[in-house]
Protein backbone atom coordinates (compact mmCIF):
# COMPACT_ATOMS: atom_id res chain seq x y z
CA UNK A 1 0.00 0.00 0.00
CA UNK A 2 1.86 3.54 -1.05
CA UNK A 3 2.19 5.44 1.97
CA UNK A 4 2.28 8.42 -0.09
CA UNK A 5 -2.13 8.87 0.03
CA UNK A 6 -2.52 12.34 1.68
CA UNK A 7 -6.11 11.74 3.75
CA UNK A 8 -7.53 15.04 2.69
CA UNK A 9 -10.59 14.13 4.91
CA UNK A 10 -9.23 13.95 8.37
CA UNK A 11 -6.80 16.03 10.81
CA UNK A 12 -3.85 13.93 10.23
CA UNK A 13 -1.03 13.00 12.58
CA UNK A 14 2.56 13.74 11.72
CA UNK A 15 3.34 12.59 8.18
CA UNK A 16 5.79 9.95 9.52
CA UNK A 17 5.32 7.89 12.40
CA UNK A 18 6.32 4.38 13.64
CA UNK A 19 5.20 1.87 16.11
CA UNK A 20 7.81 1.51 18.71
CA UNK A 21 10.21 -1.54 18.47
CA UNK A 22 10.91 -3.78 21.50
CA UNK A 23 14.63 -4.44 21.23
CA UNK A 24 14.68 -7.20 23.78
CA UNK A 25 13.35 -10.84 22.13
CA UNK A 26 12.50 -12.08 25.60
CA UNK A 27 9.19 -12.95 24.03
CA UNK A 28 8.34 -16.44 25.30
CA UNK A 29 7.90 -19.36 22.92
CA UNK A 30 4.24 -19.78 22.08
CA UNK A 31 4.68 -23.53 22.79
CA UNK A 32 6.93 -24.43 25.32
CA UNK A 33 4.75 -25.49 28.08
CA UNK A 34 1.62 -25.86 25.99
CA UNK A 35 -0.42 -23.38 25.05
CA UNK A 36 -0.34 -20.29 26.79
CA UNK A 37 -3.85 -19.99 27.61
CA UNK A 38 -3.87 -23.90 28.68
CA UNK A 39 -6.00 -24.97 25.64
CA UNK A 40 -5.34 -28.51 24.42
CA UNK A 41 -4.66 -28.30 20.74
CA UNK A 42 -8.19 -28.92 19.09
CA UNK A 43 -9.91 -26.62 21.76
CA UNK A 44 -11.56 -23.37 20.28
CA UNK A 45 -11.05 -20.12 22.41
CA UNK A 46 -14.59 -19.46 24.36
CA UNK A 47 -17.12 -17.65 22.53
CA UNK A 48 -19.57 -14.90 23.51
CA UNK A 49 -22.46 -13.59 21.37
CA UNK A 50 -24.89 -11.17 21.18
CA UNK A 51 -27.62 -10.27 18.72
CA UNK A 52 -29.29 -7.04 18.60
CA UNK A 53 -27.94 -3.43 18.74
CA UNK A 54 -24.50 -2.62 21.06
CA UNK A 55 -26.33 -0.49 23.00
CA UNK A 56 -29.31 -2.33 24.33
CA UNK A 57 -30.42 -2.03 27.96
CA UNK A 58 -32.03 -4.79 29.49
CA UNK A 59 -34.47 -3.54 31.94
CA UNK A 60 -38.45 -3.82 32.78
CA UNK A 61 -39.51 -1.06 31.41
CA UNK A 62 -38.09 -1.48 27.54
CA UNK A 63 -40.09 -3.45 25.55
CA UNK A 64 -37.26 -4.62 23.43
CA UNK A 65 -34.09 -3.21 22.14
CA UNK A 66 -33.38 0.80 21.09
CA UNK A 67 -33.68 1.05 17.80
CA UNK A 68 -31.04 0.32 15.39
CA UNK A 69 -31.34 1.08 11.41
CA UNK A 70 -29.75 -2.10 10.96
CA UNK A 71 -32.00 -4.87 10.22
CA UNK A 72 -29.74 -7.05 12.15
CA UNK A 73 -26.52 -6.95 14.05
CA UNK A 74 -24.37 -8.98 16.58
CA UNK A 75 -21.31 -8.87 18.59
CA UNK A 76 -19.21 -11.35 18.52
CA UNK A 77 -16.08 -12.27 20.94
CA UNK A 78 -13.94 -15.77 20.72
CA UNK A 79 -10.91 -15.40 23.50
CA UNK A 80 -9.58 -11.71 22.31
CA UNK A 81 -11.04 -11.34 19.11
CA UNK A 82 -13.67 -9.20 19.06
CA UNK A 83 -15.91 -8.33 15.66
CA UNK A 84 -19.19 -6.24 15.35
CA UNK A 85 -21.63 -6.63 12.70
CA UNK A 86 -24.58 -4.92 11.03
CA UNK A 87 -26.68 -6.58 8.45
CA UNK A 88 -28.98 -4.15 6.14
CA UNK A 89 -31.53 -5.56 4.12
CA UNK A 90 -33.28 -6.72 2.23
CA UNK A 91 -33.15 -3.72 0.55
CA UNK A 92 -33.36 -2.36 -3.09
CA UNK A 93 -30.77 -3.97 -5.22
CA UNK A 94 -28.58 -2.48 -7.43
CA UNK A 95 -29.87 -3.91 -10.67
CA UNK A 96 -33.41 -3.80 -11.29
CA UNK A 97 -34.04 -7.01 -13.17
CA UNK A 98 -32.06 -9.17 -10.97
CA UNK A 99 -33.83 -12.63 -10.56
CA UNK A 100 -31.98 -13.53 -7.24
CA UNK A 101 -30.38 -11.00 -4.59
CA UNK A 102 -27.45 -10.29 -3.40
CA UNK A 103 -25.21 -10.52 -1.05
CA UNK A 104 -22.59 -8.12 -0.06
CA UNK A 105 -20.15 -7.64 2.10
CA UNK A 106 -17.84 -5.07 4.09
CA UNK A 107 -14.73 -5.89 6.40
CA UNK A 108 -12.55 -3.55 7.74
CA UNK A 109 -10.33 -3.50 10.44
CA UNK A 110 -10.36 -0.69 13.04
CA UNK A 111 -6.82 1.17 13.17
CA UNK A 112 -6.20 -0.09 16.63
CA UNK A 113 -7.35 -3.47 16.31
CA UNK A 114 -4.35 -5.37 14.99
CA UNK A 115 -0.90 -5.99 17.26
CA UNK A 116 1.07 -5.89 14.69
CA UNK A 117 0.63 -2.19 13.15
CA UNK A 118 -1.74 0.62 13.05
CA UNK A 119 -3.98 0.10 10.53
CA UNK A 120 -5.26 3.18 7.92
CA UNK A 121 -8.34 4.31 7.94
CA UNK A 122 -8.49 3.63 3.68
CA UNK A 123 -8.93 0.22 3.02
CA UNK A 124 -6.08 -2.01 2.09
CA UNK A 125 -6.10 -5.31 -0.24
CA UNK A 126 -6.44 -7.55 2.11
CA UNK A 127 -9.90 -6.26 3.29
CA UNK A 128 -11.18 -5.74 0.29
CA UNK A 129 -10.26 -9.46 -0.39
CA UNK A 130 -11.45 -10.42 3.01
CA UNK A 131 -14.69 -8.53 2.16
CA UNK A 132 -14.57 -11.31 -1.14
CA UNK A 133 -13.68 -14.11 1.02
CA UNK A 134 -16.33 -13.42 3.23
CA UNK A 135 -19.36 -13.33 0.60
CA UNK A 136 -18.12 -16.49 -1.09
CA UNK A 137 -18.40 -18.37 2.63
CA UNK A 138 -21.59 -16.94 3.47
CA UNK A 139 -23.68 -16.37 0.31
CA UNK A 140 -24.14 -20.02 -0.76
CA UNK A 141 -26.40 -20.15 2.95
CA UNK A 142 -28.33 -17.26 1.93
CA UNK A 143 -31.92 -18.04 0.15
CA UNK A 144 -31.19 -15.79 -2.72
CA UNK A 145 -33.54 -16.59 -5.15
CA UNK A 146 -36.46 -15.45 -2.18
CA UNK A 147 -35.31 -11.78 -2.60
CA UNK A 148 -35.32 -10.98 -5.93
CA UNK A 149 -34.01 -7.07 -7.39
CA UNK A 150 -32.90 -6.88 -3.07
CA UNK A 151 -29.33 -6.46 -1.96
CA UNK A 152 -28.05 -7.87 1.71
CA UNK A 153 -25.36 -6.05 2.88
CA UNK A 154 -23.47 -7.13 6.08
CA UNK A 155 -20.38 -4.38 7.20
CA UNK A 156 -17.87 -6.18 9.67
CA UNK A 157 -15.61 -4.22 11.84
CA UNK A 158 -13.14 -5.83 13.64
CA UNK A 159 -12.86 -4.31 16.75
CA UNK A 160 -10.08 -6.37 18.03
CA UNK A 161 -7.99 -8.74 16.81
CA UNK A 162 -5.72 -11.81 17.69
CA UNK A 163 -4.72 -14.26 15.03
CA UNK A 164 -5.35 -13.07 11.08
CA UNK A 165 -7.13 -16.77 10.09
CA UNK A 166 -8.83 -16.55 13.62
CA UNK A 167 -10.51 -13.29 12.86
CA UNK A 168 -11.50 -14.30 9.09
CA UNK A 169 -13.43 -17.34 10.99
CA UNK A 170 -14.62 -15.08 13.82
CA UNK A 171 -16.29 -12.58 11.09
CA UNK A 172 -17.84 -15.79 8.91
CA UNK A 173 -19.44 -16.79 12.82
CA UNK A 174 -20.65 -13.00 13.53
CA UNK A 175 -21.74 -12.57 10.02
CA UNK A 176 -23.75 -15.11 10.15
CA UNK A 177 -25.15 -14.77 13.66
CA UNK A 178 -26.62 -11.30 12.54
CA UNK A 179 -27.88 -12.76 9.21
CA UNK A 180 -30.24 -14.94 11.47
CA UNK A 181 -30.59 -11.51 13.91
CA UNK A 182 -32.46 -9.62 10.66
CA UNK A 183 -34.71 -12.63 9.78
CA UNK A 184 -32.91 -13.37 6.27
CA UNK A 185 -34.02 -16.87 4.96
CA UNK A 186 -31.30 -19.15 5.15
CA UNK A 187 -30.58 -22.81 4.31
CA UNK A 188 -28.21 -23.09 7.61
CA UNK A 189 -25.75 -21.35 9.55
CA UNK A 190 -22.30 -21.32 8.41
CA UNK A 191 -19.56 -21.84 11.00
CA UNK A 192 -16.35 -21.36 10.66
CA UNK A 193 -13.13 -22.51 12.42
CA UNK A 194 -9.27 -22.28 11.44
CA UNK A 195 -6.20 -24.12 12.27
CA UNK A 196 -2.50 -23.61 12.36
CA UNK A 197 0.06 -26.15 11.59
CA UNK A 198 2.87 -26.20 13.88
CA UNK A 199 6.00 -28.66 12.87
CA UNK A 200 3.68 -31.81 12.09
CA UNK A 201 0.88 -30.93 14.44
CA UNK A 202 -2.44 -29.06 13.40
CA UNK A 203 -3.13 -26.94 16.24
CA UNK A 204 -6.77 -25.72 16.20
CA UNK A 205 -7.78 -21.59 16.97
CA UNK A 206 -4.46 -20.08 17.23
CA UNK A 207 -3.80 -16.46 18.56
CA UNK A 208 -1.69 -14.10 17.19
CA UNK A 209 2.04 -15.27 18.75
CA UNK A 210 1.00 -19.20 17.84
CA UNK A 211 0.26 -18.40 14.48
CA UNK A 212 3.37 -16.41 13.53
CA UNK A 213 5.05 -19.79 14.49
CA UNK A 214 3.21 -21.43 12.67
CA UNK A 215 4.18 -22.76 9.01
CA UNK A 216 0.76 -22.99 7.66
CA UNK A 217 -2.78 -22.12 8.14
CA UNK A 218 -5.90 -23.48 7.28
CA UNK A 219 -9.94 -21.87 7.71
CA UNK A 220 -12.78 -23.60 6.82
CA UNK A 221 -16.19 -22.41 6.76
CA UNK A 222 -18.91 -25.34 7.21
CA UNK A 223 -22.72 -25.44 7.19
CA UNK A 224 -23.38 -28.79 9.36
CA UNK A 225 -27.04 -29.44 8.29
CA UNK A 226 -26.00 -29.03 4.53
CA UNK A 227 -23.13 -30.92 5.53
CA UNK A 228 -20.72 -28.44 2.60
CA UNK A 229 -17.60 -26.81 2.96
CA UNK A 230 -18.77 -23.01 1.63
CA UNK A 231 -14.92 -21.95 2.12
CA UNK A 232 -11.92 -23.04 2.94
CA UNK A 233 -8.09 -21.64 2.62
CA UNK A 234 -5.07 -22.89 2.98
CA UNK A 235 -2.11 -20.44 3.60
CA UNK A 236 1.34 -22.04 3.25
CA UNK A 237 2.71 -25.49 2.65
CA UNK A 238 1.45 -28.96 3.58
CA UNK A 239 1.49 -32.17 2.63
CA UNK A 240 -1.67 -33.78 1.22
CA UNK A 241 -1.97 -36.03 4.26
CA UNK A 242 -1.63 -32.97 6.21
CA UNK A 243 -4.15 -30.59 4.39
CA UNK A 244 -6.86 -33.91 4.80
CA UNK A 245 -6.07 -34.16 8.44
CA UNK A 246 -6.99 -30.41 8.87
CA UNK A 247 -10.02 -30.44 6.10
CA UNK A 248 -11.63 -33.31 8.76
CA UNK A 249 -10.64 -31.90 11.94
CA UNK A 250 -11.57 -28.49 11.36
CA UNK A 251 -15.07 -29.26 10.18
CA UNK A 252 -15.83 -31.03 13.33
CA UNK A 253 -14.74 -28.46 15.54
CA UNK A 254 -17.18 -26.01 13.29
CA UNK A 255 -19.85 -28.40 13.90
CA UNK A 256 -18.92 -27.43 17.71
CA UNK A 257 -19.01 -23.83 17.23
CA UNK A 258 -22.08 -24.27 15.00
CA UNK A 259 -23.56 -25.41 18.03
CA UNK A 260 -22.42 -22.81 20.36
CA UNK A 261 -24.24 -20.31 17.47
CA UNK A 262 -27.35 -22.27 18.05
CA UNK A 263 -27.74 -21.83 21.56
CA UNK A 264 -26.91 -17.89 21.89
CA UNK A 265 -29.41 -17.46 19.11
CA UNK A 266 -32.28 -20.00 20.96
CA UNK A 267 -31.45 -17.96 23.79
CA UNK A 268 -31.59 -14.45 22.53
CA UNK A 269 -35.02 -15.41 21.87
CA UNK A 270 -36.27 -16.03 25.10
CA UNK B 1 -15.21 -13.47 -13.06
CA UNK B 2 -15.84 -11.45 -16.42
CA UNK B 3 -18.35 -14.33 -17.30
CA UNK B 4 -20.74 -14.39 -20.34
CA UNK B 5 -24.28 -13.98 -20.12
CA UNK B 6 -26.20 -17.21 -21.04
CA UNK B 7 -29.85 -18.19 -21.54
CA UNK B 8 -31.61 -21.19 -19.12
CA UNK B 9 -31.15 -23.39 -22.71
CA UNK B 10 -27.88 -23.07 -22.64
CA UNK B 11 -26.83 -23.52 -19.24
CA UNK B 12 -29.09 -26.53 -19.02
CA UNK B 13 -27.29 -28.12 -22.39
CA UNK B 14 -23.62 -27.43 -20.92
CA UNK B 15 -24.39 -28.60 -17.03
CA UNK B 16 -25.56 -32.01 -18.53
CA UNK B 17 -23.37 -32.30 -21.22
CA UNK B 18 -20.63 -32.23 -18.46
CA UNK B 19 -22.55 -34.92 -15.85
CA UNK B 20 -22.43 -37.50 -18.92
CA UNK B 21 -18.88 -36.56 -19.63
CA UNK B 22 -18.90 -34.41 -22.60
CA UNK B 23 -17.23 -31.27 -22.82
CA UNK B 24 -18.38 -28.00 -25.41
CA UNK B 25 -14.44 -28.88 -27.06
CA UNK B 26 -14.69 -32.36 -26.68
CA UNK B 27 -11.85 -32.36 -23.91
CA UNK B 28 -11.89 -34.82 -21.02
CA UNK B 29 -12.77 -33.39 -17.58
CA UNK B 30 -9.36 -33.10 -16.68
CA UNK B 31 -7.62 -31.96 -19.76
CA UNK B 32 -6.11 -28.62 -20.24
CA UNK B 33 -6.46 -26.46 -23.97
CA UNK B 34 -3.46 -25.79 -25.86
CA UNK B 35 -1.09 -23.91 -23.92
CA UNK B 36 1.41 -21.83 -25.62
CA UNK B 37 4.57 -20.28 -23.42
CA UNK B 38 7.21 -17.45 -24.47
CA UNK B 39 9.64 -16.08 -22.31
CA UNK B 40 11.94 -13.32 -22.39
CA UNK B 41 10.71 -10.75 -25.02
CA UNK B 42 10.72 -7.77 -22.87
CA UNK B 43 14.02 -7.04 -23.06
CA UNK B 44 13.91 -3.79 -20.15
CA UNK B 45 12.72 -6.44 -17.94
CA UNK B 46 14.61 -8.93 -15.57
CA UNK B 47 12.30 -11.76 -16.33
CA UNK B 48 9.23 -11.53 -18.62
CA UNK B 49 6.82 -14.77 -20.10
CA UNK B 50 3.33 -14.46 -21.76
CA UNK B 51 0.97 -17.89 -21.77
CA UNK B 52 -1.73 -18.08 -23.34
CA UNK B 53 -4.30 -21.48 -22.83
CA UNK B 54 -6.51 -21.60 -25.75
CA UNK B 55 -6.99 -22.95 -29.56
CA UNK B 56 -6.27 -21.03 -32.77
CA UNK B 57 -4.34 -18.27 -30.82
CA UNK B 58 -7.79 -17.19 -28.66
CA UNK B 59 -7.90 -17.94 -25.27
CA UNK B 60 -6.59 -16.44 -21.67
CA UNK B 61 -3.70 -14.43 -22.56
CA UNK B 62 -1.45 -13.23 -19.26
CA UNK B 63 1.92 -11.53 -19.41
CA UNK B 64 4.19 -11.32 -16.96
CA UNK B 65 7.36 -9.41 -15.81
CA UNK B 66 9.65 -9.53 -13.05
CA UNK B 67 11.28 -6.15 -12.06
CA UNK B 68 14.34 -6.33 -9.54
CA UNK B 69 14.83 -3.32 -6.99
CA UNK B 70 17.33 -2.56 -4.54
CA UNK B 71 15.14 -1.28 -1.08
CA UNK B 72 16.49 0.01 2.39
CA UNK B 73 15.61 -1.70 4.86
CA UNK B 74 13.59 -0.15 7.81
CA UNK B 75 13.31 -1.67 10.99
CA UNK B 76 10.39 -3.75 11.61
CA UNK B 77 11.07 -5.86 8.52
CA UNK B 78 12.84 -9.03 8.29
CA UNK B 79 16.51 -8.44 8.75
CA UNK B 80 18.10 -11.35 6.05
CA UNK B 81 15.59 -11.78 3.76
CA UNK B 82 14.45 -10.40 0.56
CA UNK B 83 10.58 -9.84 -0.79
CA UNK B 84 8.19 -10.40 -3.66
CA UNK B 85 5.77 -8.02 -4.48
CA UNK B 86 3.01 -8.71 -7.00
CA UNK B 87 0.34 -6.92 -8.64
CA UNK B 88 -1.94 -8.04 -11.27
CA UNK B 89 -4.41 -5.77 -13.14
CA UNK B 90 -6.89 -6.57 -15.74
CA UNK B 91 -6.57 -4.71 -19.09
CA UNK B 92 -9.34 -3.34 -20.27
CA UNK B 93 -8.78 -5.08 -23.45
CA UNK B 94 -9.70 -8.04 -22.09
CA UNK B 95 -13.78 -6.99 -21.48
CA UNK B 96 -15.57 -4.62 -21.36
CA UNK B 97 -16.41 -4.31 -18.14
CA UNK B 98 -12.53 -4.07 -16.92
CA UNK B 99 -12.62 -0.53 -17.84
CA UNK B 100 -12.35 2.22 -15.03
CA UNK B 101 -12.84 0.75 -11.97
CA UNK B 102 -14.58 -2.54 -12.97
CA UNK B 103 -11.54 -4.97 -12.27
CA UNK B 104 -10.54 -3.73 -9.15
CA UNK B 105 -12.30 -6.32 -7.27
CA UNK B 106 -10.81 -8.83 -9.69
CA UNK B 107 -7.11 -7.33 -9.64
CA UNK B 108 -7.28 -7.43 -5.89
CA UNK B 109 -8.39 -11.16 -5.84
CA UNK B 110 -5.57 -12.11 -8.74
CA UNK B 111 -2.81 -10.12 -6.54
CA UNK B 112 -3.78 -11.50 -3.49
CA UNK B 113 -3.72 -15.25 -4.30
CA UNK B 114 -0.62 -14.83 -5.89
CA UNK B 115 0.94 -13.20 -3.18
CA UNK B 116 -0.43 -15.87 -0.86
CA UNK B 117 1.48 -18.25 -3.24
CA UNK B 118 5.27 -16.55 -3.28
CA UNK B 119 5.62 -14.51 -0.31
CA UNK B 120 6.39 -17.29 2.75
CA UNK B 121 7.90 -20.83 2.42
CA UNK B 122 5.90 -22.11 0.03
CA UNK B 123 6.82 -20.48 -2.69
CA UNK B 124 10.11 -22.26 -2.64
CA UNK B 125 12.05 -19.57 -3.31
CA UNK B 126 14.95 -18.80 -1.24
CA UNK B 127 14.27 -15.36 -0.54
CA UNK B 128 17.48 -15.39 2.09
CA UNK B 129 19.60 -15.09 -1.22
CA UNK B 130 17.68 -12.04 -1.79
CA UNK B 131 19.33 -10.25 0.89
CA UNK B 132 22.30 -7.86 0.17
CA UNK B 133 23.04 -6.65 3.48
CA UNK B 134 21.03 -7.76 6.41
CA UNK B 135 19.92 -4.84 7.88
CA UNK B 136 20.95 -2.62 5.08
CA UNK B 137 19.62 -3.31 1.31
CA UNK B 138 17.33 -6.02 0.26
CA UNK B 139 16.23 -7.39 -3.43
CA UNK B 140 12.51 -6.64 -4.12
CA UNK B 141 11.29 -8.56 -6.91
CA UNK B 142 7.71 -6.80 -8.65
CA UNK B 143 6.05 -9.35 -10.22
CA UNK B 144 3.39 -7.70 -12.25
CA UNK B 145 0.95 -9.76 -14.55
CA UNK B 146 -0.86 -8.05 -16.88
CA UNK B 147 -4.45 -9.88 -18.23
CA UNK B 148 -4.73 -9.39 -21.97
CA UNK B 149 -7.63 -11.54 -22.56
CA UNK B 150 -9.80 -13.66 -20.71
CA UNK B 151 -11.62 -16.73 -21.92
CA UNK B 152 -12.03 -19.05 -18.94
CA UNK B 153 -9.44 -20.41 -16.33
CA UNK B 154 -7.27 -17.02 -15.54
CA UNK B 155 -5.75 -17.98 -12.22
CA UNK B 156 -4.17 -21.06 -14.00
CA UNK B 157 -3.22 -19.29 -16.44
CA UNK B 158 -1.49 -16.48 -14.20
CA UNK B 159 0.12 -19.01 -12.40
CA UNK B 160 1.84 -20.96 -15.45
CA UNK B 161 3.10 -17.13 -16.57
CA UNK B 162 4.49 -15.91 -13.10
CA UNK B 163 6.42 -19.55 -13.00
CA UNK B 164 7.75 -18.94 -16.31
CA UNK B 165 8.66 -16.03 -15.93
CA UNK B 166 10.59 -15.96 -12.64
CA UNK B 167 12.35 -19.58 -13.62
CA UNK B 168 13.70 -17.42 -16.75
CA UNK B 169 14.33 -13.78 -14.68
CA UNK B 170 18.09 -13.13 -13.94
CA UNK B 171 19.38 -9.86 -11.93
CA UNK B 172 22.63 -8.34 -11.60
CA UNK B 173 25.37 -9.43 -9.47
CA UNK B 174 26.27 -7.42 -6.59
CA UNK B 175 29.80 -7.63 -4.92
CA UNK B 176 29.44 -6.29 -1.34
CA UNK B 177 32.80 -4.60 0.07
CA UNK B 178 33.27 -3.54 4.01
CA UNK B 179 34.57 -0.15 4.32
CA UNK B 180 36.62 1.31 7.50
CA UNK B 181 35.93 4.85 8.05
CA UNK B 182 38.08 7.81 9.39
CA UNK B 183 36.58 6.58 12.87
CA UNK B 184 37.53 2.93 12.45
CA UNK B 185 33.76 2.11 12.10
CA UNK B 186 33.34 -0.43 9.58
CA UNK B 187 30.48 -0.66 7.42
CA UNK B 188 29.46 -2.81 4.09
CA UNK B 189 28.77 -0.78 0.58
CA UNK B 190 27.72 -2.73 -2.10
CA UNK B 191 28.19 -2.20 -5.93
CA UNK B 192 25.91 -3.66 -8.68
CA UNK B 193 27.95 -5.67 -11.17
CA UNK B 194 26.89 -3.85 -14.68
CA UNK B 195 27.78 -6.76 -16.84
CA UNK B 196 24.48 -8.33 -18.74
CA UNK B 197 26.01 -11.55 -19.50
CA UNK B 198 27.36 -12.36 -15.76
CA UNK B 199 23.15 -12.07 -13.68
CA UNK B 200 22.12 -14.47 -11.38
CA UNK B 201 19.27 -16.95 -11.71
CA UNK B 202 16.41 -17.01 -8.79
CA UNK B 203 17.55 -19.05 -6.42
CA UNK B 204 14.84 -22.01 -5.66
CA UNK B 205 12.47 -20.97 -8.52
CA UNK B 206 12.00 -24.29 -9.78
CA UNK B 207 10.06 -25.14 -6.59
CA UNK B 208 7.27 -22.81 -7.96
CA UNK B 209 4.01 -24.12 -7.51
CA UNK B 210 1.66 -24.07 -10.37
CA UNK B 211 -2.47 -23.92 -9.45
CA UNK B 212 -5.05 -26.34 -10.73
CA UNK B 213 -8.45 -25.01 -10.80
CA UNK B 214 -11.42 -27.41 -10.34
CA UNK B 215 -15.02 -25.88 -11.73
CA UNK B 216 -18.09 -28.08 -9.86
CA UNK B 217 -20.60 -27.80 -12.51
CA UNK B 218 -23.85 -30.24 -11.45
CA UNK B 219 -22.74 -33.11 -9.83
CA UNK B 220 -19.25 -33.48 -11.82
CA UNK B 221 -15.89 -31.01 -11.59
CA UNK B 222 -14.09 -30.12 -14.08
CA UNK B 223 -10.35 -28.44 -15.02
CA UNK B 224 -9.48 -25.39 -17.22
CA UNK B 225 -12.95 -24.14 -17.84
CA UNK B 226 -13.68 -22.55 -20.61
CA UNK B 227 -15.93 -18.97 -21.11
CA UNK B 228 -19.30 -20.84 -21.21
CA UNK B 229 -18.28 -23.33 -18.64
CA UNK B 230 -16.93 -21.09 -16.21
CA UNK B 231 -20.38 -19.04 -16.90
CA UNK B 232 -22.32 -22.18 -15.30
CA UNK B 233 -19.97 -22.83 -12.26
CA UNK B 234 -21.15 -23.10 -9.31
CA UNK B 235 -18.17 -23.23 -6.76
CA UNK B 236 -14.43 -23.25 -8.13
CA UNK B 237 -11.57 -24.52 -5.79
CA UNK B 238 -8.00 -23.53 -6.59
CA UNK B 239 -5.11 -26.17 -5.30
CA UNK B 240 -1.35 -24.88 -5.55
CA UNK B 241 0.84 -27.83 -6.04
CA UNK B 242 4.63 -28.06 -5.47
CA UNK B 243 7.00 -30.31 -7.66
CA UNK B 244 7.27 -32.36 -4.48
CA UNK B 245 3.72 -32.64 -4.78
CA UNK B 246 2.96 -30.47 -1.68
CA UNK B 247 -0.17 -28.36 -1.08
CA UNK B 248 0.85 -24.82 -1.33
CA UNK B 249 -1.75 -22.99 -1.59
CA UNK B 250 -6.07 -23.90 -1.75
CA UNK B 251 -8.70 -21.36 -2.38
CA UNK B 252 -12.48 -21.57 -2.56
CA UNK B 253 -14.53 -19.41 -4.52
CA UNK B 254 -18.00 -19.36 -5.95
CA UNK B 255 -21.18 -17.43 -4.49
CA UNK B 256 -23.75 -20.11 -5.04
CA UNK B 257 -22.73 -23.17 -2.71
CA UNK B 258 -19.96 -25.10 -1.17
CA UNK B 259 -18.23 -28.49 -1.47
CA UNK B 260 -19.23 -31.52 0.77
CA UNK B 261 -16.40 -32.53 2.34
CA UNK B 262 -15.74 -35.74 0.48
CA UNK B 263 -16.03 -34.14 -2.63
CA UNK B 264 -13.17 -31.74 -1.02
CA UNK B 265 -10.67 -34.86 -0.53
CA UNK B 266 -11.43 -36.11 -3.63
CA UNK B 267 -10.35 -32.89 -5.93
CA UNK B 268 -7.57 -33.21 -3.49
CA UNK B 269 -6.65 -36.43 -4.55
CA UNK B 270 -7.12 -35.58 -7.89
CA UNK B 271 -4.90 -32.28 -8.29
CA UNK B 272 -2.13 -34.48 -6.40
CA UNK B 273 -2.63 -36.87 -9.28
CA UNK B 274 -2.13 -34.74 -12.22
CA UNK B 275 0.18 -32.35 -10.70
CA UNK B 276 2.76 -34.48 -12.07
CA UNK B 277 2.03 -34.54 -15.65
CA UNK B 278 1.41 -30.61 -15.20
CA UNK B 279 4.83 -30.04 -14.39
CA UNK B 280 6.07 -32.18 -16.92
CA UNK B 281 4.20 -30.34 -19.89
CA UNK B 282 5.15 -26.95 -18.11
CA UNK B 283 8.64 -28.00 -18.36
CA UNK B 284 8.59 -28.96 -22.02
CA UNK B 285 6.66 -25.74 -22.98
CA UNK B 286 9.20 -23.74 -21.04
CA UNK B 287 12.72 -25.68 -22.46
CA UNK B 288 11.07 -24.91 -25.99
CA UNK B 289 10.53 -21.33 -24.99
CA UNK B 290 14.07 -20.92 -23.88
CA UNK B 291 15.80 -22.61 -26.75
CA UNK B 292 14.64 -20.01 -29.32
CA UNK B 293 17.61 -18.13 -28.96
CA UNK B 294 17.50 -13.82 -30.31
CA UNK B 295 19.72 -14.65 -32.69
CA UNK B 296 16.88 -16.69 -34.63
CA UNK B 297 14.30 -13.72 -33.85
CA UNK B 298 13.96 -11.26 -36.73
CA UNK B 299 14.46 -7.56 -35.41
CA UNK B 300 11.12 -6.57 -36.48
CA UNK B 301 7.87 -5.28 -34.02
CA UNK B 302 6.53 -8.83 -34.83
CA UNK B 303 8.59 -10.68 -32.95
CA UNK B 304 6.05 -10.02 -29.61
CA UNK B 305 3.26 -11.33 -31.59
CA UNK B 306 5.12 -13.57 -34.10
CA UNK B 307 5.03 -16.91 -33.75
CA UNK B 308 2.49 -16.89 -30.38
Amino acid sequence: MSTNVVDRRRVNGPARSVEPLYTSADTAESFVNGREDKRTLDQVRPIFMKTGPLSAQESELSLSATASAASGSAFYEQGKIRISCAVYGPRQGRKSNARMGSFDCDFRYAPFSCSWKRRSHIKAADEKEISLMLEHAIAPAIRVEAYPKACIDAFVTVIESDGRAATIAAAINCISAALADAGIEMYDSVAACSMGLRGSQWVADCTQSEEDVSSCSVLIAFMPSADEITYILQHGKSTPEQTDQAVQTCTNLCTRVYAVICRYLQSSLV
Amino acid sequence: MASLTLSPAEQDYITRGIEKGFRGDGRAGLDRREVTLRTNMISQANGSARCRTGYLGIGTDVLVGIKAEVCSWKPGEPEDKGTIVCNVECSPSAAQEFEGRGAEELNVELTQLLDRILNGPQSGIDLAKLCIIPKQDYWVLHVDALVLDVKGSIIDTLVWATRAALLSSKRPKVVVESIKDEDGNVHSEFDVVDDAEDQVALEGAENLPLTVTFNQIGKRYVVDASEQEEAVTQARLTVAVSPQTEICAVQKSGLMRGFPPSLLSEILQTARRIAREEFSRFNDLFTAANSTSAADEPSTGSTFLGTF
